[in-house]
């Protein structure tokens, strides 16, 4: 017992699913009429290619300076940058900026709704009284339709990035 | 997710092939299993598996208790969605082109044998919300003087969250459950909200020190995949958001609600409140033309 009174410690918890079973959860299971889910696997991982994106960037952009450093194939300094400059410009690194964009347009917007949702509690209904066909107050408010929006604006966005990126 | 009566009334085919994942504790083992069995109209999940049980493994253990969806002990994870049996229609999960349904124990559960899985921590965890009425005034809690007021308004604001049946659906589809084991889980922060709504509750403080931890509703990251299979439409996704918002006003010092006041000493003994009729009846209901035509129930023909 190492946790608040009553509440066991999970690894004294046999058969537990593991860490698999964990990761794998939001693939998984089955849930009917839940693009909620969808958006929120969504989220985690344009959240993960962000994160890949900004550190990548960030050891990009000060090459010029660490390379005076720990040269790389013996190219340091500005010598660095027009070299990695010129790897950029390629097919691969265009796809990859497409990709970027995707992950950006899609966790911008749908980061807002969220926010209005989890702290400001708008847009999830208010608690009632269950009438058939007992759909959860949460799927008939608001929240459904901004997500509906959110992945509308994601796509168009995403097509408008596509056409600036390649062209 | 809401029950499909019109499932009742389609045929499923004859012959349904379950797939079970079964789990011997002793040896540590873990299986798949088939049976084949004679599906006949109206057979739920659970019918199936108890004939199973019946006619042709004795050993197959399973928990359930009131065949209709009240008493929340025979969640499964049926074909990958966790349900409860006895409000699963065969005909919602197999159908002629694929008669065959897979049967999980309930996911993010620890499994004690075959189907049954260990509730232990969920109700630990829905104890852990201090899930009863708390008055700061500890002598009118424990001997109270009357009753506490409470409009229909809200009343409602607490209804649905008591509609719970504690069936750990909600638990087995949370894919925050899934990563972090010690998240309080979409019921126990549910039913924290529950008692946060209640105007004769005072303990609002206590709840919120509870639930704002980095296991609490923090964690919750609204997949919303609780409410999409509450067989109660309990929405405990809208009350984790409700709830967080309501934790953010209060560290902020602006929660404020009204607390309802005893009123009324409560009846003698085996005194009756007299209640004017309109207070019993559901909204519509004319007692006067009720008795000139009574009702005539039409059931659906064979
Ligand atoms: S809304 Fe929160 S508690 Fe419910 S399934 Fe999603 S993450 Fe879990
Ligand atoms: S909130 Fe719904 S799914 Fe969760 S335990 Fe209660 S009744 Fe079951
Ligand atoms: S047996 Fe009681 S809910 Fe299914």
């Amino acid at each position: 017992m190492t946790l608040a009174e009553g509440r066991r410690d999970p690894e004294e918890l046999p058969n537990r699913p593991g860490f698999w079973r964990s990761s794998l959860n939001p693939w998984t299971v089955r849930t009917r009429d839940n693009p909620e889910r969808v958006a929120f696997v969504l989220h985690r991982v344009t959240g993960f290619i962000i994160l890949a994106f900004l550190l990548a960037h960030i050891i990009e952009t000060d090459s010029p300076v660490w390379s005076q450093y720990f040269p790389y194939s013996g190219l340091s300094g500005w010598a660095l940058w027009n070299h990695i400059m010129a790897i950029e410009s390629g097919l691969a690194f265009r796809i990859g900026e497409f990709i970027v964009a995707g992950a950006v347009l899609f966790h911008a917007p749908n980061g807002v709704r969220l926010l209005l949702a989890e702290f400001f509690g708008v847009g999830v209904g208010r608690p009632g009284d269950p009438r058939p066909p007992y759909v959860p107050g949460t799927f008939r408010a608001a929240q459904r339709q901004w997500l509906y929006a959110v992945f509308v604006v994601w796509i168009v966005l995403w097509l408008i990035a596509g056409v600036i990126i390649f062209s | 997710m809401a029950m499909d009566v019109e499932a009742a009334r389609r045929v499923p085919p004859k012959q349904v092939i379950v797939r079970v994942r079964r789990y011997d504790p002793e040896a540590k083992r873990m299986w798949w299993q088939e049976y084949k069995i004679e599906a006949h109209r109206g057979m739920t999940v659970l019918d199936a598996l108890l004939k199973i049980k019946e006619e042709q493994d004795h050993t197959l253990v399973l928990r359930y208790s009131c065949r209709q969806g009240i008493c929340g002990s025979c969640g499964m994870t049926i074909n990958g969605t966790p349900r409860l049996a006895c409000q699963t229609q065969l005909t919602e999960v197999v159908s002629e082109a694929n008669p065959v349904m897979t049967v999980e124990p309930l996911y993010n559960f620890p499994v004690i044998r075959d189907l049954m899985t260990d509730f232990m921590d969920f109700f630990n965890k829905h104890r852990s919300v201090k899930p009863y009425l708390i008055r700061k005034d500890k002598e009118e809690q424990e001997s109270p003087k009357g009753q506490y007021d409470m409009y229909p308004d809200e009343y409602l604001q607490t209804y649905q969250y008591t509609n719970c049946i504690y069936c750990g659906l909600c638990y087995a589809a949370c894919p925050v459950v899934a990563a972090d084991p010690q998240f309080l889980g979409p019921q126990a922060l549910m039913y924290a909200l529950r008692f946060v709504n209640d105007v004769r509750d005072e303990g609002w403080g206590e709840r919120f020190l509870i639930v704002d931890t980095e296991h609490g509703c923090h964690r919750c990251h609204f997949a919303a995949s609780c409410s999409a299979v509450c067989p109660k439409a309990v929405d405990p996704a809208g009350a984790i958001q409700a709830l967080r918002s309501k934790l953010f006003r209060y560290r902020l010092g602006l929660y404020k609600r009204r607390v309802s006041k005893v009123v009324g000493p409560p009846p003698e003994k085996g005194e009756r409140i007299q209640l004017p009729p309109e207070a019993t009846l559901l909204p519509g209901v004319d007692l006067k033309k009720l008795e000139e035509e009574p009702v005539v129930i039409k059931l659906p023909e064979e």
